[in-house]
C-alpha cells in the first residue's frame, strides 16, 4: 500500500497525517509543540509508526508550518509548502465546492478565498494576536476555564457581554472590567468568542466577498463558542462546515500535495529518526554590523542545514569549522520543557 | 567641510564617484544593517514613516564616522518626505551633534534656495561645466548600477548558478566605485554584458511566471530594508522587473526632463486617479496597469507601512486588479514586519499565480484579487 506523509509543525501544535492514495486518512495525530519542535516531530513519528498499517511503504513526505524546512530537513521532506497552500489543498480535498476558508491556528489566522477549486485570493493575519488562538487560550487560564471547556461554557450563555476585541490588552483590561461589573463567566467567554469573530472579520476579511460554504479549520475550530459566533455573525445565512479532521488540514494538505509532487524516490529518513539526537544551536556572527543570528541543525558532529544568514557566507562546512574553532560560543535554541502529559495525542 | 548623504540601493556608488571630483570630502555612509535601522527607530518619532528612520539611522552613523554636513533632499507636498529632512535636522540638534543639514527642495519652492543648496552641494566655487562634465559621469553610473540590477532581477530565475550571477554583479558595483572616466565606464559595461551572457541558462523567459513590482520609491527598491523580496522571487523561479527608479525619480522632478515612459504611466492611472497624491501614488498605479498589459501574471506592491500615498494607491489597485484580473500582493513594510511571515506569503502568491497559470479563465473578469 502507497502511504503518503503529511506534518505541520506550527508554533502551538504539531500535526502528522498519514495518507493512502485515495487521500484517506490511514492515521494522525495533533500534540503540542512545547517549543521543542524536534522532540514533537519525534513524538509524532513514534505515533505514526505504533499506527503504521501492515505492508504499507510510504512513497512521499510534504511539510508545512512555521517550522516547515527544520521538519524538512529532520524527517526528510521531498517537498516543503507553506501553510496558505497545504490548508487551501485540504479544504479543497475535503469539501469540493468550499468558497472561503476560515483557519484560526496558534499564532496566526489565516482567509483563503476558493473559486472553483482555485485559490483566488488569501489573507493572513501575523501581526495581531487577538484573533488567534493564543489569545482565547491566555484568556481561559486568566478566567480559569480548561480550554477544552470553553466552547461549551460558551454555548451556556443567554447573552454575550460585548468585549473590545481590538487589540489583546485592551480586549483584557476591558474582560476584567466587565468580570467586576459582577457578569458571569458563561457570558464573558461568550463574549470574548464574539470578540475574537469580530477581529478575525474586521482584519483578514475586509473588501472580501464570503461566500458560502465555509470550511472552518484549524485548532480553534474544535471550540464550539467560535463556530456559534461565525454563525451569529452572519445570522446564520451562510452554511459553515468544520470538518471533523479541522485540526490536521494542513497535515494532510502537505500529504496530498507530497503525493501531486510524486517523487521516484522519497528522501524519507525512516522512523529510525526517532533515534537520533538532533540538535538546534545557534551563534551570532559579527563579521557585520547586520550581526546575523545563524540558527544550525546538528546530528551528532555534521551541522545539517542552517538558516538566518542574510550574505549567504555560511555554508554547512563553515559553521562545522567554526563549531569546532569555537565551541563555547554557541547556543541551544530549544528549550523545550519536557512535559509528557501535554505532548500526548488529542486527535485521532 | 565632510559630507555624507544617506543610502538608497546603489546611490552611494554614484556619488562617491561625483563628490571627490567636485573637491567635495565626503564620509560615505556605512553599510546598511539592522544597527542602522535599531538606531533610527530608537531615535525617530514612532508614527514617522519606516524610510526617514532608517535614513536617520544612516547620518547618525556617518556623523559618528566624521561627517559634519548632511546632504537630504525634501518637498513639499501630501507625502511626509518633505518634513524628512526637518524633523531629521531638529532631532539630531537635540542630540547634540553639532552639523549643518543641506536640505535640497524642489525648485518649485523657492528657487533661491534650491540654488543655493545645489551651490554648496557641488563645492560652490568650481565652473559650471565642470560640474556638468562630474554629474554626466555620477549620472551614468547611476542609470548603469540600475541597469545591472534590472538584469539581476531578470536572470535570477533562468540561470543556472545564481551564486555565479551575484558574483557578476557584486563584482561590477565593487568595480563602478572606482570609475574615472566615461572610458572607463563602458569598458565595465562592454566586459559586464560579455559575463552575465556567458552565464549558462537553464530555463527561457517565456515559461516562468513573471511579478513586477510596484511601490514607494524607498522601500520597493532599497532590498536591505524589504527582506529583499525580489531575489527571493527570483529564488522561487520568478521573472522580477521593478517599475521603481531612482533615476526615473529625480528626471520626473522637472517637466522638461521627464521620461515619456513616467508619461505614460500617469496617464494609464487617470481613468483611477486623476489628482496628484503624493509620492509614488499615481505611478503604483499606472505601473500595475502597465503590468498587466505587459501580459504579467502579478504585482507585488511595497510600502513603508502607514505610508499615505501608498495607501490611497492601495485602495485603487484592489479596483483596478479586479479590472485587468491581476493579482496583487500588497506588503507593508516596516521595522515591525515579520520575515517569516512575509515569506509565507510570497510563497503562497507564487503558488496562487502557478496554479492560476494552469487554470486560466481569462473570460470572468471582475473579480478583486488583493492579497495582504
Amino acid at each position: 500500500m502507497d502511504l503518503f506523509l503529511g506534518v505541520d509543525v506550527g508554533s502551538v501544535t504539531t500535526k502528522f497525517v498519514l495518507m493512502d492514495r485515495e487521500k484517506r486518512i490511514v492515521a494522525s495525530c495533533y500534540l503540542r509543540t512545547s517549543g521543542d519542535p524536534i522532540a514533537a516531530l519525534k513524538d509524532g513519528l513514534r505515533y505514526i509508526e505504533r499506527h503504521f498499517p501492515s505492508g504499507g511503504l510510504i512513497k512521499a513526505v510534504g511539510t508545512t508550518g512555521s517550522a516547515r524546512h527544520l521538519a524538512g530537513i529532520v524527517v526528510g521532506a521531498d517537498i516543503v509548502k507553506n501553510e496558505i497552500t497545504a490548508h487551501a489543498v485540504a479544504a479543497i480535498t475535503r469539501v469540493p465546492e468550499v468558497r472561503t476558508v476560515f483557519e484560526i491556528g496558534g499564532q496566526d489566522s489565516k482567509l483563503i478565498i476558493i473559486r472553483n477549486g482555485v485559490v483566488e485570493d488569501f489573507a493572513m493575519n501575523t501581526v495581531c494576536a487577538a484573533g488567534t488562538g493564543s489569545f482565547l487560550e491566555h484568556q481561559a487560564i486568566r478566567l480559569n476555564v480548561p480550554i477544552e471547556k470553553f466552547g461549551e461554557l460558551a454555548l451556556e450563555a443567554h447573552q454575550a457581554v460585548r468585549i473590545a476585541g481590538r487589540c489583546t490588552v485592551f480586549a483584557e483590561s476591558d474582560m476584567i472590567h466587565k468580570q467586576q461589573l459582577g457578569f458571569g463567566k458563561a457570558e464573558i467567554v461568550k463574549g470574548l468568542c464574539e470578540a475574537l469573530v469580530r477581529n478575525f472579520i474586521n482584519n483578514l476579511a475586509t473588501g472580501k466577498a464570503i461566500e458560502d460554504p465555509i470550511v472552518f479549520q484549524g485548532g480553534v475550530a474544535a471550540n464550539q463558542g467560535i463556530v456559534q459566533a461565525f454563525r451569529d455573525f452572519f445570522h446564520g445565512k451562510k452554511r459553515i462546515i468544520v470538518p471533523p479532521e479541522h485540526g490536521v488540514m494542513g497535515a494532510w494538505g502537505a500529504a496530498i500535495l507530497a503525493m501531486e509532487y510524486a517523487p521516484e524516490c522519497s528522501l524519507f529518513q525512516g522512523f529510525a529518526v526517532v533515534e537520533r539526537h538532533f540538535v538546534s544551536r545557534s551563534f551570532t556572527c559579527e563579521d557585520c554590523p547586520n550581526s546575523c543570528e545563524i540558527v544550525f541543525l546538528k546530528e551528532n558532529d555534521e551541522v545539517k542545514a542552517l538558516w538566518g544568514s542574510r550574505c549567504g557566507k555560511w555554508s554547512p562546512s563553515a559553521v562545522g569549522k567554526r563549531i569546532d574553532e569555537e565551541p563555547a560560543g554557541m547556543k541551544t535554541v530549544s528549550q523545550g520543557e519536557e512535559c509528557e502529559q501535554s505532548r500526548c495525542p488529542v486527535y485521532d | 567641510m565632510r559630507a555624507t548623504f544617506p543610502h538608497l540601493l546603489h546611490l552611494d556608488v554614484a556619488l562617491g564617484i561625483l563628490y571627490p571630483t567636485l573637491g567635495i570630502e565626503i564620509v560615505p555612509p556605512p553599510p546598511l544593517t539592522r544597527k542602522t535601522i535599531e538606531i533610527g527607530v530608537k531615535l525617530a518619532p514612532q508614527n514617522a514613516c519606516f524610510p526617514l528612520k532608517v535614513t536617520l539611522g544612516n547620518f547618525v552613523e556617518s556623523i559618528e564616522k566624521g561627517a559634519d554636513t548632511l546632504f537630504m533632499a525634501g518637498g513639499v507636498g501630501p507625502c511626509r518626505f518633505g518634513y524628512y529632512g526637518q524633523i531629521q535636522r531638529l532631532i539630531l540638534e537635540d542630540l547634540g551633534y553639532k552639523v549643518q543639514f543641506i536640505l535640497l527642495d524642489h525648485p518649485r519652492y523657492g528657487i533661491r534656495s534650491f540654488v543655493q543648496a545645489l551651490r554648496t552641494m557641488t563645492g560652490g566655487k568650481i565652473s559650471p561645466a565642470r560640474i556638468v562634465r562630474a554629474t554626466a559621469l555620477a549620472w551614468k553610473v547611476l542609470r548603469f548600477t540600475e541597469t545591472i540590477e534590472a538584469k539581476r532581477r531578470a536572470l535570477r530565475c533562468l540561470v543556472e548558478r545564481k551564486d555565479a550571477l551575484d558574483r557578476v554583479v557584486e563584482g561590477t558595483l565593487t568595480r563602478l566605485r572606482w570609475v574615472e572616466s566615461v572610458t572607463a565606464l563602458e569598458e565595465i559595461i562592454r566586459s559586464t554584458e560579455e559575463a552575465l551572457r556567458a552565464l549558462p541558462l537553464v530555463r527561457e523567459e517565456g515559461e516562468v511566471l513573471k511579478v513586477g513590482i510596484v511601490g514607494e520609491v524607498y522601500v520597493a527598491q532599497e532590498k536591505r530594508i524589504n527582506f529583499d523580496v525580489e531575489r527571493l522571487l527570483g529564488d522561487l523561479g520568478v521573472y522580477v522587473h521593478n517599475s521603481v527608479s531612482t533615476v526615473e525619480y529625480i528626471l520626473h522632478t522637472l517637466p522638461f526632463t521627464r521620461s515619456r515612459e513616467k508619461e505614460e504611466t500617469w496617464r494609464l492611472a487617470r481613468p483611477y486617479l486623476q489628482r496628484f497624491v503624493g509620492g509614488e501614488g499615481i505611478d503604483s498605479v499606472g505601473s500595475a496597469i502597465r503590468y498587466a498589459q505587459w501580459g504579467f501574471d502579478g504585482v507585488v506592491h511595497l510600502y513603508p507601512f502607514t505610508c499615505m500615498p501608498e495607501i490611497v494607491a492601495k485602495g485603487i489597485l484592489t479596483q483596478v486588479s479586479k479590472d485587468y484580473d491581476l493579482p496583487i500582493l500588497h506588503l507593508a513594510i516596516d521595522e515591525h514586519a515579520g520575515e517569516a511571515g512575509l515569506i509565507t506569503r510570497v510563497e503562497a502568491f507564487v503558488d496562487v499565480l502557478e496554479r492560476r497559470k494552469k487554470t486560466r479563465r481569462k473570460s470572468e473578469v471582475g473579480r478583486a484579487w488583493t492579497y495582504s
